[in-house]
């Protein structure tokens, strides 16, 4: 009986919890056996990152190997990662790419592309070989947050499984290309949630006795969030102002979790792709997790115009996808002002 | 031949400095798109579901197939729900339900969470705890109840006064319940 090597990589995906504490969180694999049912804890220190050898052999069948981590207060569970390997059963693995670099997380926004990549390896094709070896199902799943939700604490068993499912029986790369997200959403700019695309194996029934379910292969999500919209109030289309100019508000909602959004002045009618002079107070730099919404009242942003005439104030929103105008406004400014008098001389 | 070879040379230049220029061109700025625009795009993505496509493609890779959702009828189970927790001391580790074959009635009170204890794996725990748990390393047949233990452990396990963790290579492991094995029938004469 050769004991088989099976190799864990263990990438730890940071938890997007929001804590007010700094919260403690220990790792945990749990290989289970099929199927004899035996479940042995061989984390004995998963690290964020690394790979172990499990030392349990899996002969027969296969097993699973779930990938934990528990905060301890309040004490909280999330599954991180799950995997099937046996005997004969195929490899898998899905990886998404978008335009967003961020590694922990595989992240776009509502109008952005993402890509699939799904390679799978290990397909036999013999007539004795057993079913389990010959094909592998991908399934695809969409699920919405919600307005407003950020996917914290979400229940992926009421996602939505969509059809069709697909078997693959070839081994190799396969790239699937999504223009845009598919999850359901009544506004298509404003979807908040994930697509999720998962490999599992077929099922494997030798009865009486040897009954293994389709199990997970591989499987990995692209959380989708919402365009950023914005307004300037304070100062309304082709208001003639005077003087001083008045105090403007500008409202970001839905900043993209890397952005940088600010209002910028520049001379003359609106233009797009013009760059002009950014507002003092109104920058929003965004490095977090999930998108965000702000109000910031601005005044005393005289300094920001240098003459008077038409001028254009825009709000962008720069993000990995590219630059974004938001909104703008166009106003006449006239802060010069004119004495009328005359000199008269008496001797 | 020169003359040719110079035209070349600035021919290639020329397209050089033009792919620089696309390469080093800065993202161009746009508004931002509408519901409306989105929607168009949608129905796109939609009739062209790269899925249908996959299982459509020549050489046949792949075909569509209708099946059970498994990640409903096969998930994972609770981590929290299939573990024995043990506490002490401020701290607390989680072992496979059944990995714990013998506990002391003094130690009864530490088989659960304690309130605010910090969870640590099982080799931190244990290297605090040594004093009060005992590990018995088993093979895989024994966890699967093939085989039972052997006598020396059994009566090691009835003398400790120690909670007792069942662990293969170290790490705590389930132990099934002996497998009945089937008895050679012997006929009386």
């Amino acid at each position: 009986m050769k004991p088989f090597i099976i190799q864990i990589v263990g990438v730890i995906c940071a938890i997007q919890v929001v804590c007010a504490d700094t919260p403690t969180y220990t790792n945990f694999i749990r290989q289970y056996q099929t199927p004899s049912n035996v479940v042995w804890d061989c984390s004995d220190a998963v690290a964020v990152s690394g790979s172990q050898l499990s030392t349990l052999a899996i002969n027969p069948g296969g097993a699973r190997f779930d990938l934990w981590t528990i905060k301890s207060t309040p004490l909280t569970e999330y599954l991180l990662n799950t995997s099937y390997v046996g005997a004969y059963v195929p490899l898998a693995e899905v990886h998404i790419r978008s335009e967003d670099p961020y590694a922990t997380i595989c992240r776009t926004r509502a109008d952005r592309p993402f890509y699939v990549d799904i390679t799978v390896s290990g397909l036999l094709s013999g007539a004795a070989d057993p079913t389990a070896s010959k094909s592998v199902t991908l399934f695809h799943y969409v699920q919405s947050y919600g307005v407003g939700g950020t996917g914290v604490g979400l229940d992926r068993t009421q996602a939505t499984l969509l059809t069709p499912q697909v078997s693959m029986v070839t081994n190799g790369l396969q790239t699937l290309s999504y223009a845009l997200n598919v999850v359901p959403g009544a506004d298509r700019t404003k979807i908040r949630g994930e697509e999720r695309f998962s490999v599992f194996t077929v099922a494997d029934v030798r009865p009486p006795t040897y009954n293994i379910p389709a199990t997970q292969l591989s499987s990995q999500y692209i959380q989708i969030w919402p365009l950023a919209d914005g307004s300037i109030a304070g100062i309304t289309q082709n208001q003639y102002i005077r003087f001083q100019l008045p105090q403007v508000t500008f409202t970001y909602n839905d900043l993209y979790p890397n952005s940088t959004t600010y209002a910028q002045v520049y001379k003359g009618d609106p233009q797009l792709g013009k760059t002009g002079t950014v507002v003092p107070g109104s920058l929003r730099v965004m490095n977090d997790s999930t998108p965000q919404s702000i109000v910031l009242p601005v005044t005393a942003y005289d300094s920001a115009f240098d003459s008077d005439g038409r001028w254009t104030m825009e709000v962008v929103t720069v993000t990995p996808f590219g630059i974004d105008r938001l909104a703008y406004v166009s106003f006449d400014l006239d802060r010069t002002m004119k004495v009328n008098g005359s000199f008269t001389t008496t001797e | 031949m020169k003359t040719t070879n110079l035209t070349t040379l600035v021919s290639l230049a020329v397209m050089i400095a033009g792919i620089a220029r696309v390469v080093a061109a800065e993202p161009v700025m746009r508004d931002v798109a509408t519901h409306d625009q989105l929607v168009v795009t949608l129905r796109k993505v939609e009739q062209a579901d790269p899925m249908k496509q996959l299982a459509a493609a020549k050489g046949g890779a792949a075909a569509v197939v209708k099946s059970e959702d498994p990640s409903v009828v096969n998930k994972p189970k609770s981590l929290l729900g299939e573990s024995d927790i043990i506490s002490f001391d401020g701290l607390a580790t989680l072992v496979p339900k059944r990995a714990i074959m013998q506990i002391p009635v003094g130690y009864a009170d530490r088989i659960k969470i304690e309130p605010g204890v910090k969870i640590v794996g099982w080799a931190d725990f244990y290297a605090f705890n040594r004093g009060w748990i005992t590990t018995v390393e088993i093979s895989r047949v024994q966890a699967e109840g093939m085989q039972p233990l052997a006598d020396d452990t059994k009566k090691q396990m009835t003398k400790c006064r120690n909670l007792v963790v069942a662990t293969y290579q170290g790490g705590p492991i389930s132990m099934l319940p002996p497998k009945p094995t089937t008895e050679p029938t012997t006929k009386q004469p």
